[in-house]
């Protein structure tokens, strides 16, 4: 594809921009200087840039960082159409404007378009069309949210555009003052020159350039980027490695209280009639306050001390009449065992909601000469992020306060202001770094516990924690999930027919209700995250059918990282592999086989086959004994990634020794951010591959702590490499889509290690 | 009562300082420490490593009864911002941190076993870092501490 130049025309003082539709998401996101307050001596160019008067870059940080180098990839942006070094860009918290709302994670959730139907020289206008909809409604509504791995997407073209267009009003500032023309000027590290002697630095004309118009604006060829595509240090490393980097649970404002809490032990209960004489009665507690439902959250008791010790001591000492959720006990076993027989009849049926269909299935399966119907189980699982949820708020005055790790600042504005029972103005939300979020902070229960606690300390700030045990017991879980898959085969052993049928909770009308609910609406609407990784999948089957039914367990479930994609991929990726099997096939050349209008997915597949040493390749290599290799591949958020495992069995335990990844990601801003989130996110897969496992028995999660619910450690981490496609394609996803083919292709080891297929996850 | 930290006496609020309290607590809530983080309470995750007399001490499960006189070290004073600890070198070397809740108690963890032990094995470092990292960055941690293993075998031999 052409990358093509953007032309921007009458831009006006306040930055209008007229781009053709399709190209960028409609909608003014430059921004004006009214929403970036200046002290003395900086100098706001548009709603994301200021410049300091020695010359220091700021640039308004609209998402989280949860470790995943998203503050070091949006300043490399910045820095890039600025051309200022990397370290002269600072970083400044955004307000709660909605020109800093995510309009890509909206347009990667919305409408189900396949992906191929996307592709340059397959979009029709239609769809071109339906997608700039989407684009302006998201763009007006502004939800300023970190997930969906859309933040370098939303940024690519925003950001980018931002630093071009400042860069352009400050050489026009110099133009003015040294009466040459623009053209003429060149820039090497924030420094304006012309070749006849004159010379600035950007601090020496920003005071000019908020006064003079951008005129035509382009962005940078890729052939004249210098730090796009390079690997940069992080800007967070420093103060993650001497204790000083401030997360939610470091804020400490003066005169902090503490708190403590526990949710009713049965997820959706409350507390009944307590007594608050013993926790009062220790030193160091201050107050006991009752928490209703907030946000989704179960009712709760919390105490206030004044360490969190002295408050977790009270909260051990109440005791507490716990309510049962009045439609009564959740039981996990029974719930994924509904699942199953839901997914069985609807497979039988032809009942679901299809999200993708083309052929005819049911022809197909009729003139088949094979017939394969397999059916795979993934279990309810919870974030664990290592920072358990957490939240500080202070009410003073008519002001609240809020410090929050958060993925949604905007929401957690719009729920701090209705439970202090104030205007969101009065809020002022203040995002902390994020121990992990895992799209577990996508929520923001905590914060309405929070504010309310807050409510009763008298314009005392008090930082609320929950326990490990709450965090875990009190999650909103990854949906458990049930597929039946179905493939007719032909005479070679290629499907011609494949039927999806899979059942599990919608998580994203549960998720607008409790923490968007102005957005919610009263009947479900489909949920793409049902079927995603199923309906989108790229295998040249003939005739496709995929279907889900969404049901409403009463789980409390939520975003967990990769989505639908952290089930579907296991789904559709071990019934590919026991396709080739039965087929007598090697998993590699069959995919192969069926991806011949997929060239983005074999040349991702191609290079991880070689690059481990897979039969049949280049550098085919065997493996010491005892040892198998197992492979997936799946696409995810815009990137396509392949995995190639070696596994051996320890005591009868899978051992995961290496992991080979290929991944195509379209550009990339900062491989080695790209490769080291690919790495975390098979180690994320794998803890939940090989242990991960919530159950719920009469209404209570059974695991509570880290020795219930292991992880991966140093001790069991695979050695893993990464190899990127070359890509000139716009930047897509990348923190989530290492996590998706882990289950998969550890499941395929174990069958060439024992002969059995593992169709139910965890696979231990 | 009073606890040595990082070299320092720093006296407890005496309505506060109870003797079963978690060191972790006194460090977090009462001295302001907050480098060193709760992340289990049950000594499973090692967010809250510290040094005891050079050991490494999982501090939410170390009641401040059991650590008075004792030297204690935290994340604060593992090295300076003039003089970093090797580990801190290396870590930002290989750029190790992703979320970084996690890395105050890995690097003391790693601290305490590179003192002990100025040439770990792969082995050693499985058994001394058995600290939790959700966001998975144990490759680079193993590589970060057998890099500041070697840069501190290599200082000594030129002084």
């Amino acid at each position: 594809m052409k990358r093509r130049a953007l032309l921007l025309s009458g831009v006006g003082a306040a930055g209008a921009l007229v781009v053709g539709w399709g190209l960028l998401p409609p909608g003014d996101r430059l921004g004006g200087t009214d929403v970036l307050p200046v002290v003395d001596g900086e100098f706001a160019l548009n709603g994301w840039i200021k410049i300091t008067d020695d010359g220091t870059v700021l640039l308004a940080m609209n998402r989280s960082e949860m470790g995943q180098g998203v503050h070091t990839a949006l300043a490399m942006l910045a820095a890039e159409e600025l051309d200022v070094p990397l370290e002269r860009v600072r970083l400044i918290a955004a307000g709660p404007e909605r020109l800093y709302g995510n309009v890509a994670m909206v347009m990667g959730n919305l409408p189900f378009i396949h992906p191929r139907d996307r592709e340059p020289g397959r979009t029709t206008d239609g769809i071109r069309a339906v997608r700039w909809v989407v684009a302006k409604v998201a763009s007006e509504l502004g939800i300023n949210v970190t997930g969906g791995s859309s933040s370098v997407v939303d940024a690519w073209e925003t950001i980018r555009l931002a630093a071009a267009t400042a860069r352009a009003r400050l050489l026009g500032a110099a133009s003015l003052a040294w009466k040459l023309p623009a053209s003429e000027l060149t820039v090497e590290a924030g420094v304006v020159s012309h070749p006849s002697g004159p010379s600035a630095h950007y601090g020496q004309l920003a005071s000019t350039a908020m006064a003079t118009p951008s005129g035509e604006v382009r962005l940078k060829p890729p052939d004249a980027w210098k730090l796009i595509g390079q690997p940069a240090d992080r800007l967070d490393v420093p103060a993650k490695i001497d204790g000083s980097a401030i997360f939610g649970v470091d804020v400490r404002p003066p005169g902090l209280l503490f708190a403590a809490l526990r949710h009713g032990p049965m997820l959706g209960g409350s507390p009944g009639a307590v007594d608050v004489a013993p926790a009062l009665a220790l030193p160091g507690v201050v107050r006991v306050v009752r928490l209703g439902p907030y946000a989704g959250s179960t009712g709760a008791i919390a105490v206030v001390g004044e360490t969190w010790w002295h408050a977790r001591r009270g909260v051990d000492a109440l005791a507490v009449d716990w309510r049962q959720r009045p439609a009564g006990p959740l039981d996990s076993a029974d719930i994924v065992d509904a699942l199953e027989e839901t997914a069985r009849e609807a497979a039988a049926t032809g009942a679901g909601r299809v999200f993708h269909a083309h052929g005819d299935v049911g022809v197909a399966e009729t003139t088949a000469t094979g017939f394969i119907e397999r059916v795979y189980r993934a279990p309810y699982l919870a974030h664990a992020a290592m920072e358990p949820m957490n939240c500080t708020a202070r009410i003073d005055a008519g002001r609240v306060d809020v410090w929050v790790p958060t993925q949604v600042p905007g929401l957690a504005r719009q729920l701090a202001a209705e439970v202090a029972g104030v205007d969101p103005d009065r809020v002022t939300v203040h995002v902390t770094y994020l121990g992990g979020g895992f799209g577990r902070r996508l929520d923001v229960d905590v914060v309405g516990q929070t504010v309310r606690i807050a409510r009763e300390t008298g314009g005392r700030p008090v930082q609320l924690m929950w326990s490990r045990e709450e965090d875990m017991q009190h999650d909103f879980y990854r949906p458990a999930a049930v597929a039946v898959l179905r493939a007719g085969v032909d005479a070679t052993g290629l499907p011609t027919s494949l039927s999806v049928t899979s059942a599990g909770d919608a998580i994203t009308p549960r998720w607008m209700e409790r923490a968007a609910p102005g957005l919610a609406v009263p009947i479900d609407m489909p949920d793409k995250t049902t079927s995603e990784g199923l309906h989108d999948q790229a295998y040249g089957i003939a005739h496709q059918r995929i279907a889900h039914v969404a049901t409403r367990s009463g789980v409390p479930i939520g975003y967990w990282r990769s989505v639908g994609h952290s089930h579907s991929a296991f789904f559709v990726e071990s019934f590919i592999d026991e396709l080739a099997g039965e087929g007598g096939r090697d998993p590699l050349a069959f995919r192969l086989a069926l991806l011949a209008d997929a060239p983005r997915h074999r040349a991702v597949l191609e290079l991880a086959a070689e690059r481990a040493g897979w039969p049949g390749t280049k550098a085919a290599r065997a493996l010491p004994p005892g040892r198998a290799r197992g492979l997936a591949m799946h696409e995810s958020f815009g990137s396509i990634v392949a995995q190639i495992v070696e596994v051996s069995l320890e005591k009868n335990l899978p051992r995961v020794h290496r992991v080979v990844c290929a991944a195509d990601v379209g550009t990339v801003v900062n491989p080695a951010i790209v490769e080291r989130q690919i790495e975390g996110a098979v180690i994320f897969g794998l803890t939940a591959a090989l242990y991960g496992r919530i159950d719920i028995e009469g209404g209570v999660v059974r695991q509570s702590n880290f020795p219930d619910y292991p992880m991966v450690r140093l001790a069991d981490a695979p050695s893993i490499e990464t190899f990127l496609v070359a890509s000139s394609r716009s930047p897509a996803g990348v923190g989530e889509i290492g996590t998706p083919p882990v289950a998969p292709a550890v499941a395929a080891a174990l069958f060439v290690l024992t002969g059995e297929r593992w169709r139910s996850l965890p696979l231990t | 009562m009073e606890l040595l930290v990082n070299g320092e006496v720093r006296p407890l609020p005496a309505a506060l300082a109870d003797p079963a309290m978690p060191l972790l607590w006194a460090l977090r809530d009462l001295l302001g420490l907050t480098g060193t983080k709760f992340g289990c309470g049950v000594a499973a995750c090692g967010a809250c490593t510290v040094h005891v007399e050079g050991r490494a001490v999982r501090s939410c499960v170390t009641p401040i009864s059991a650590v008075v006189g004792k030297r204690i070290g935290t994340i604060e004073a593992l090295g300076s911002a003039e003089r970093p600890h090797p580990l801190q070198r290396a870590w930002l070397l290989h750029q190790v941190p992703q979320c970084g809740y996690c890395q105050s108690g890995m690097l003391m963890a790693a601290a305490a076993l590179i003192a002990a032990n100025p040439r770990p094995s792969d082995a050693d470092i499985d058994a001394a870092v058995t600290n939790i990292c959700r966001c998975g960055t144990y490759p680079r941690i193993r590589a970060a501490i057998h890099a500041a293993a070697a840069a501190l075998r290599v200082v000594p031999a030129r002084a």
